[in-house]
């Protein structure tokens, strides 16, 4: 079954939607859904024309399209469990929170909290994510804890905070403090960074850049050569008792 | 002491800087305004009331922001006012101490009252603050300055580190002046947890401009301290890893009270901030930034919080209570509260009445309301008022716009 999803123009056009009725499985039952903009709830057909093509037994066979500006529509594919999203374009904050299987492809940009606290399934991203990429919850010390993300562009700060299982890898270069508080899972960059893995007490991480303003809290283990890189290896973070691996290409500290 | 002359203060002896300004005050609105044209116009309470209570009413998205400026009581009726309006609540901590709550909420808080600080510390740690200068009273009555039970000799007696990313008036009066490059306070504080974890030999030449042997004489003077208040300031929480840093700072305290007793409070901004924090806490659970859209409550920071939602243009409506966004917020954000409609009820006219459709004023708390104010080490205090006028207070107000939303859902 294929769904689409044209966008319709909206009076207030940056008020968001909050759309976690968005997942294939709602769409087994037919399009009766509703979403909610600021807090006045609407069926779904008042924000989007809706185009069904075929039948479906299970979720695997439903994929979902969506078209035109979908920048303001937060927490498409939230708990999603099996089948295919496809954003052609921009995409809102939360997209695939709490996402265990299936698959999400980003067009476009994604917005923060992409693939929050991701227990399974993958998402890739053609454009640039926004802050919190594949991180947890404000004061949770487990976030993403399965499935892999897939960025080609760069993203914002705070990537992969408090990782704890799956794969996270990010094409271009990330922001301030990837890896904060990781726990597990594996994290790989192949650009630059800043901070990266403050906190860490387990887990892998590779940077293919440069580490600028690296901490002073990892010890220098050697070299290791990965992917036919020589990477410096480090464990860490010292301050916090950790054991996880850093490997870097190269590093600057802040003296 | 206050003089009053003619139903105004004239005069306020004893009180800092800060206080007597409060005191004496600004020029106040005689009644509520709202914009015609390109001037203003006198309107009445009851249709000031009317109007907003319209506003509110009509928005999608409405944001409430503010609260830190004013008493506990009239916070707790914002919050309701919140949940039936299905609209954002969020108090100015987001731009000031709210990474110290994140950083709270993931290691918590080691924390203790400042009469604890004043009988008990010998070392006193004020990192990203400049007490002398933004909290004038800080030093004689609890730190520096000030003789404690256990602790005769004031300033003898006391040891008092600043690190800050310039000499400050407050780095002038430390006995250890730590200077840290811009940015690398994260960097310095791990480097310091290392240290007490007796990790010493990771450490380089110099870690974000602070040589390797002053780390050390700082921990050393840590680890042979009876007892540590550490203090942090906005040079910790609006700087590059915001609640990271904080995160870092208690738990470097966490490690010093594996080897002595040690404290860490934020040296918070407005009086009744903590307030602010405390009453969203006890009614939904979250300390500031909670969106009631879903008619539950939701937080995240970084997108229910005040600046984000106005810079993404999320809100239609936004109702500004004791506090003046236009003058704190970037660009983009009084753009948008320049477009929609807004509603400030602040005693005194301000930056963000340039960009609101009405002003209503009101009594200000300590001086001609009464209501209850949180310290900020979270003692409650009941602030009395000093003179009688015919202001209402925000309470008043709050509870008069409350009462008619209500009427929209009967119970």
């Amino acid at each position: 079954m294929r769904v689409t999803l044209q966008v319709k123009p909206r009076k207030k056009p940056f008020l968001p939607i909050e759309a976690e009725t968005i997942v294939p499985a709602h769409f087994l039952d037919g399009t009766d859904l509703v979403v909610w903009k600021g807090n006045r709830e609407l069926p779904l057909s008042d924000v989007f024309s809706v185009t069904v093509e075929g039948t479906a037994e299970t979720a695997d066979e439903v994929e979902i399209t969506m078209r035109g500006d979908t920048s303001r529509i937060k927490r498409v594919g939230e708990y999603m469990e099996a089948g295919r999203i496809v954003i052609e374009d921009d995409i809102g904050m939360h997209c695939g929170n709490f996402m265990s299987g299936g698959t999400i492809e980003i067009g476009g940009n994604a917005d923060g909290w992409l693939a929050r606290e991701m227990r399974g399934g993958s998402i890739i991203c053609r454009g640039n994510a926004g802050n919190y990429c594949a991180s947890g919850y404000r004061g949770e010390k487990r976030g993403m804890t399965g499935g892999t993300v897939e960025v080609f562009g760069n993203v914002g700060d705070f990537a992969a905070e408090t990782l704890a299982g799956g794969c996270v890898v990010i094409h271009g270069s990330a922001g301030d403090m990837a890896g904060t508080e990781m726990r597990g899972g594996t994290l790989r960059i192949e650009g630059d960074c800043t901070r990266v893995c403050g906190n860490m007490t387990a887990g892998t991480c590779y940077v293919f850049g440069t580490v600028h303003d690296m901490l002073p809290t990892f010890r220098r283990r050697g070299t290791a050569v990965h992917d036919g890189v020589t990477l410096t290896a480090f464990t860490g973070d010292i301050a916090n008792r950790g054991k996880g691996n850093l490997f870097v290409r190269d590093y600057k500290y802040m003296d | 002491m206050v003089t009053v002359e003619d139903g105004r203060i004239v005069a306020a002896d004893n009180a800092c800087t800060l206080g007597e300004q409060k005191f004496l005050g600004e020029p106040r609105l005689k009644g509520p305004i709202q914009r015609e044209g390109k001037g203003w116009k006198d309107i009445t309470y009851d249709e000031a009331i009317l109007r907003t209570v319209e506003m509110l009413r009509d928005a999608e998205r409405p944001l409430l922001f503010g609260w830190s400026g004013t008493h506990v009581e009239a916070q707790c009726i914002g919050v309701h006012m919140a949940e039936v309006l299905r609209g954002v609540i969020d108090n100015t901590s987001s731009v000031c101490h709210g990474p110290s709550i994140l950083a709270i909420q993931e290691v918590g808080h080691p924390g203790c009252t400042l009469g604890q600080v004043k009988n008990r510390a010998d070392l006193v740690v004020y990192w990203g603050c400049n007490p002398i200068e933004a909290h004038p009273r800080h030093l004689s009555r609890y730190t520096r300055y000030a003789e404690g039970f256990f602790l005769p000799n004031d300033y003898l007696d006391r040891t008092v580190i600043v690190a800050d990313i310039r000499k400050t008036e407050t780095g002038n009066i430390a006995d250890e002046f730590v200077q840290v490059t811009p940015g690398g306070d994260y960097a310095v504080l791990s480097a310091l947890r290392a240290i007490v974890r007796g990790k010493r030999d990771i450490i380089p030449r110099s870690v974000a401009g602070v040589p390797r042997e002053q780390l050390f004489r700082i921990a050393d003077r840590c680890l042979n301290a009876k007892f540590i208040a550490f203090y942090f300031g906005l040079g910790l929480t609006m700087s590059r890893g915001k609640y990271k840093n904080v995160r870092n700072a208690i738990e470097l305290v966490s490690e010093l009270n594996r080897h002595t007793k040690a404290t860490i409070s934020a040296m918070r901004g407005h009086y009744n901030v903590y307030g602010s924090n405390e009453v969203n806490t006890w009614m939904t659970g979250y300390p500031f930034g909670i969106d009631f859209a879903r008619g539950i409550a939701f937080y995240n920071p970084g997108e229910t919080t005040a600046i984000d939602v106005l810079a993404r243009r999320e809100c239609d409506a936004c109702l500004v209570v004791a506090s003046d966004p236009a003058a704190h917020f970037p660009r983009a954000c009084v753009e948008h509260l320049a477009d929609i409609p807004t509603v400030v009820i602040d005693p005194y006219p301000n930056a963000t009445t340039a960009f609101a459709d009405i002003q209503i004023p009101v009594a200000v708390t300590g001086i001609d309301a009464a209501g209850t104010a949180y310290r900020m080490d979270g003692v409650p205090i009941r602030m009395r008022r000093v003179l009688k006028t015919d202001y209402p207070s925000d309470e008043e107000i709050l509870g008069r716009m409350y009462a008619m939303l209500q009427e929209d859902h009967p119970p």
